[in-house]
């Protein structure tokens, strides 16, 4: 009995032994000579995996970083400037800050703004209706409403709003990471600066379409008419292809385009809200999208 | 203009749906459950009732209450489970033992792994064979049905109870017998089995009852005949070459067809679409599969009969089966 | 003894050929029609005349963008309104030359008359380039340019030209309408076609739910043979078995030679050439009368309609669709959704004011109950579709690669061999959108599959 119990013992103390020595050695000859930066940088990350920096995930933007020896390429969305401070400290370099960036819908086409004209009937998916047809609605260019911005969000930052059918960005948690830009096979969304305090101004549509055939599409339509662009001292909207754009980098917030345009396609979020006075329709549309 | 319906092709579909195809089965097991009844009586009449009734509630209650998703009784999967329990059992099995079944069925076998679709193993199978190692004095009281009026007259406590011929084969072999001598004994004939008045499970009464299920079901297309036709032939050649070495001790191929649930197990529950491979190719190997393990428990294992087992074993090898085994693609080799 | 078809799957669809005893009708012109540049498989043609340009019939308005494309040529007689972009029938901007109508007057040198000019050209190139300049294109639903698939590659030999009278889409009756009306016509048609590959075999395969079109094509080519003219021999009859998608190529070529396409490759690969009857007839026209390819017949049919307002037109392309609709006696109340093409392999209809082009073939109205889809539930492992996938694929495993993006897995199943045919879907009890997402993940397999470097 005691003879058992000794041998048992022996034996398995020899084997653990006998394998520890090959686990060592084995490990000692394979082993890969990897820069600890490396680790140091991927620490410091958001953990997301995101993708927003165009990297398979935050440990390959991590190798990315320490093998170019710069940041010039490689900027992390959703850690932002301060993630990116960590990073080049690491690497010993000086960061540029970026202007943090959101998601804008552009399209307003509400279920009350643009009417149905047809019923789909296939998987819930928006680049199969893509590839099918231009919409159900009249309008060609605008959302298609089935949501893959929302199935590709990470962050959990994008919903449908029931009511207008349209997907709604959470500006709290949006990182920029530009994963539902990618998704819209319509294009639609847009990465902004977020602005000062949230404050920005942009056309909420992306129709291209002649201004007569896209209002009869869609009541918020950008029809193109070049009222902003006359009316905007910063020379920052550009109508091209009877669609106004709003470069961000000139625009200064006076919201004057918004007051001109005739169809409410401008839409200016977060300013703070003015005195109580009966609001204008121009104004009406703004509270509409206060999450924008 | 009112809004019209666009989406990609196909415009049309099939007339089938989950809930058809398993109304289909339904109905196919519809004569051999009127068959045990009849000869079975009231007992076997409550049997069928509670079994299907606590399968259908139980997964209600599940998706209800526990997964909290839309039901999925109206697809009736869970009264073929209830149903093919309740055949499974020896019609002396008392109601509540069906119950336990159910619950291991439907609530371990199926709803575990996601409900309808996602179970690895049969659960109806598994249900019988869990009620087999837990309560196997109730699952081998076998009942001899006697006649009509017998078994509606007559208590359940009345009911002759017997062994199964395989099981009588099996106690007599062990015991030293040859099989000549167990036939005389017994005086079995292969015209009882066709309809039947041996001992078996509630199910099995009538071989004729449960062939012309199969028939509806090849007409009606919703099974193909690959599995159920490759156990029969492996176990027809498996069976043939031991007889033939050894008629004494081995029983005979169409014995062995005839006998101990092959019928139910190789027609209803082998051909479940869930738990059985994709492929044509596949389903010969888990046929022949089901066939040599039924055929080998038989002639060398401890239970005479085999055939839940051997198919939950090859349940548990259809998504390899899957992998390996697939139609042939047009233009490749 | 069973005909033959093609040896995996396939479907069973309904025999629904509601408009079969409705002989073609010539639709008057309306006041205007909208001729779109993209009427054609491959780049869209480039517009040749501008707003104001008067035109006649058979005039060339469009000449080809590219190698694969096709000359497009003014279906009627009148002023051109405008160049500009319009909604096809999927609402996207296609470029569309808008003409007012006035008259019917053709250009020179078209032959108009209705007889049968018989005699087979023994020029090769004479014959491809009356079918490239009159713009003939397949008919039988891709519209690919029928001189590019007439004129293979030299070291590619064309032993077999397979002429597609199957018509196997529920519904469609202009292709068994054109055989019993016009059959010698079709068979000339096939003879030039012959003579273009270099005289192969010619087998012109008609399902056999369709005996009258083979009864009529029979006598034709009889008379044909019998006529003492070279090019007519070698050309034969087969009835096929009534199978969905007996008309899809690999399917077609499977049963007519038993050969099978390898993967991603071409049907001259296995030495065979599939043309469409419809296409016959347009090559007939193209050829013996120089006219070019501006109209089709086109069905309009559907469970909803009173047999006496089903039809089938000849039609000139351009026309658009609402016209066609209203001149046939207007929607009926009870269309859900309107089809072009065929059920299993035609688009819906999302703008019914898009113009008709050269591939149209229907107006097919289906009611609410036939066609909405089934609410989806879980996959339950039957194999219906693996057992219906005409080119033997698991669709239920290639949703699941494709919903999980997992691109390598797709490419060794197979996905890239997807025809679309829709027996996948037609055929799921659970009515998992099968089709819809696979076609998603072939899209994505293909680009990766073409960005490889050509080995």
């Amino acid at each position: 009995m005691v003879g058992t119990i000794i041998w048992t013992v022996i034996i398995l103390t020899v084997l653990g032994t006998a394998l520890a020595v090959v686990l060592f050695l084995v490990a000692r000859k394979f082993r890969v000579e990897e820069d600890s930066r490396i680790d140091e940088i991927e620490k410091t990350m958001p953990g997301a995996n995101c993708g927003g920096c165009g990297f398979a995930g935050c440990r390959a933007f991590a190798e990315s970083c320490v093998r170019e020896g710069n940041l010039d390429k490689n900027f992390c969305p959703v850690g932002g400037n301060e993630t990116m401070k960590k990073v080049a400290s690491v690497l010993g370099i000086e960061a540029v800050a970026k202007a943090p960036l959101v998601a804008v819908v552009r399209c307003n086409g509400s279920c009350a703004n643009r009417p149905l004209v047809n019923d789909y009937d296939g998987v819930k998916s928006c680049r199969v209706k893509a590839t099918l047809y231009s919409g159900d609605t009249g309008c060609p260019f605008g959302c298609l409403g089935c949501g893959d911005c929302v199935s590709a969000c990470a962050f959990g930052a994008l919903s449908m709003d029931p009511e207008t059918g349209l997907p709604v960005v959470d500006q709290d948690k949006c990182t920029g990471c530009g994963a539902c830009a990618k998704a819209c096979p319509k294009n639609i969304i847009e990465l902004r600066p977020k602005g000062p305090r949230g404050m920005r101004v942009f056309v909420s549509c992306m129709n291209k379409d002649k201004g007569a055939v896209a209002r009869k599409a869609c009541s918020a339509a950008c029809i193109g008419c070049g009222k902003c662009a006359k009316v905007c001292a910063q020379e920052a909207i550009v109508v091209a292809d009877n669609l106004a754009y709003i470069d961000p980098a000139k625009c200064k917030l006076c919201k004057k385009c918004v007051a001109e345009c005739p169809t409410g396609a401008i839409h200016a979020v977060n300013f703070p809200v003015l005195k109580p006075k009966p609001a204008p329709v121009a104004e009406e549309s703004k509270e509409d999208v206060n999450n924008g | 203009m009112a809004s019209r319906i666009v989406s990609p092709n196909p415009h049309l579909h099939a007339a089938v749906s989950t809930r058809s195809l398993m109304r289909d089965v339904v109905i196919a097991l519809l004569p051999a459950t009127a068959v045990s009844i009849v000869f079975y009586g009231w007992h076997e009449l409550l049997l069928v009732a509670v079994s299907v009734a606590s399968c259908v509630l139980l997964e209600w209650a599940i998706t209800r209450y526990l997964l909290k998703k839309p039901s999925t009784i109206g697809d009736f999967s869970a009264v073929i489970t209830g149903l093919l329990l309740a055949l499974n059992v020896p019609s002396t099995c008392p109601w509540w033992v069906l119950a336990i079944g159910a619950v291991v069925a439907i609530g371990v076998a199926k709803m575990t792994f996601g409900g309808l679709g996602q179970n690895v193993f049969n659960p109806a199978i598994t249900g019988r064979v869990f009620l087999l190692i837990s309560f196997p004095a109730y699952m081998t009281n076998w009942a001899v049905p006697g006649s009509i009026g017998e078994a509606w007259g007559s208590s359940v406590v009345d009911a002759v109870s017997g062994a199964t011929p395989l099981g009588i084969v099996k106690e007599g072999l062990a015991s030293g017998m040859t099989l000549d001598e167990i036939y005389a004994d017994n005086g079995f004939s292969y015209l009882e089995m066709l309809y039947s008045n041996l001992g078996g499970s509630a199910g099995e009464l009538c071989v004729a009852a449960l062939l012309l299920g199969f028939v509806y079901l090849l007409v009606r297309r919703v099974i193909k005949p690959h599995i159920t036709l490759s156990i029969w032939a492996s176990m027809f050649v498996f069976a043939g070459i031991f007889y033939l070495i050894d008629p004494s001790h081995f029983t005979d191929p169409v014995f062995n067809l005839l006998t101990g649930g092959v019928m139910l197990g190789s027609i209803y529950m082998a051909t479940d679409y869930v738990t059985s491979p994709m492929s044509r190719s596949g389903m010969v190997v888990y046929g022949v599969g089901i066939g040599i393990i039924t055929m080998l428990i038989r002639y060398f294992g401890a239970y005479p009969e085999g055939i839940s087992f051997a198919i939950l074993i090859m349940n548990a090898f259809v998504p390899i089966i899957n992998r390996f085994c697939h139609n042939k693609k047009y233009g490749r080799a | 003894m069973a005909n033959r078809t093609f040896s995996i799957g396939g479907s069973h669809t309904a025999d629904k050929k509601l408009s079969k005893d409705c002989a073609i009708e010539v639709l008057p012109m309306p006041s205007t029609v909208y001729v779109s540049m993209n009427q054609h498989l491959g780049a869209p043609a480039k517009p040749l005349v501008a707003a104001g340009d008067t035109v006649k019939v058979g005039q060339v308005i469009g000449e080809p963008g590219g190698f694969i494309s096709a000359f497009v040529h003014s279906p009627a007689s009148g002023t051109v309104k405008s160049v500009a972009p319009r909604k096809d029938l999927a609402g996207n901007s296609t470029l569309c030359v808008e003409i007012a109508v006035e008259g019917d007057e053709w250009v020179e040198g078209v032959d108009l008359s209705d007889t049968l000019v018989k005699a087979v050209p023994e020029d090769r190139a004479f014959i491809l380039d009356r079918i490239r300049l009159n713009g003939v294109v397949g008919l039988g639903g891709a519209t690919f340019p029928a001189h590019v698939k007439l004129n293979p590659a030299p070291d590619k030999k064309a032993e077999c030209l397979i002429l597609n009278g199957s018509e196997c889409e529920p519904y469609l009756t202009s292709d068994y309408r054109m055989m019993l009306e016009h059959p010698s016509e079709i068979i000339v048609g096939a003879a030039i076609m012959r003579r273009a590959l270099g005289g192969c075999r010619c087998v012109i395969g008609i399902e056999d739910n369709k005996p009258e079109a083979v009864a009529s094509m029979t006598k034709a080519l009889d008379e044909l043979k019998a006529s003492g003219l070279e090019g007519y021999e070698d050309i034969s009859i087969l009835p096929l078995m009534k199978k969905y998608p007996q008309g899809g190529e690999k399917q077609l070529i499977n049963a007519v030679m038993g050969r099978e396409v390898k993967s991603l490759g071409l049907p001259i690969d296995v030495g065979a050439v599939v043309q469409n009857v419809m296409t016959a007839f347009a090559t007939y026209e193209a050829v013996q009368k120089n006219k070019p390819l501006v109209s089709n017949v086109l069905t309009v049919t559907g469970d909803c309609l009173p047999i006496e307002k089903q039809h089938n037109y000849k039609f000139r392309i351009g026309m658009p669709l609402s016209y066609i609709a209203e001149y046939a006696g207007g929607v009926p109340e009870e269309a859900a959704k309107i089809v072009s093409g065929g059920p299993m392999m035609g688009k819906a209809i999302a703008n019914l004011d898009a113009p008709t082009v050269k591939g149209s073939s229907s107006l097919l109205y289906l009611t609410e109950d036939q066609t909405r889809r089934g609410k989806e539930s879980d996959c339950i492992r039957c194999g219906r579709c693996t057992e219906a996938c005409p080119m033997g694929l698991e669709p239920f495993l290639l949703v699941k690669l494709a919903r999980n993006a997992m691109m390598d897995e797709l490419e060794a199943n197979a996905v890239q061999d997807c025809i679309e045919c829709g027996c996948c879907l037609y055929s799921c009890p659970a009515y998992i959108p099968l089709l819809d997402i696979i076609r998603i993940g072939k899209g994505d397999v293909m680009k990766i599959i073409k960005s490889r470097p050509r080995k």
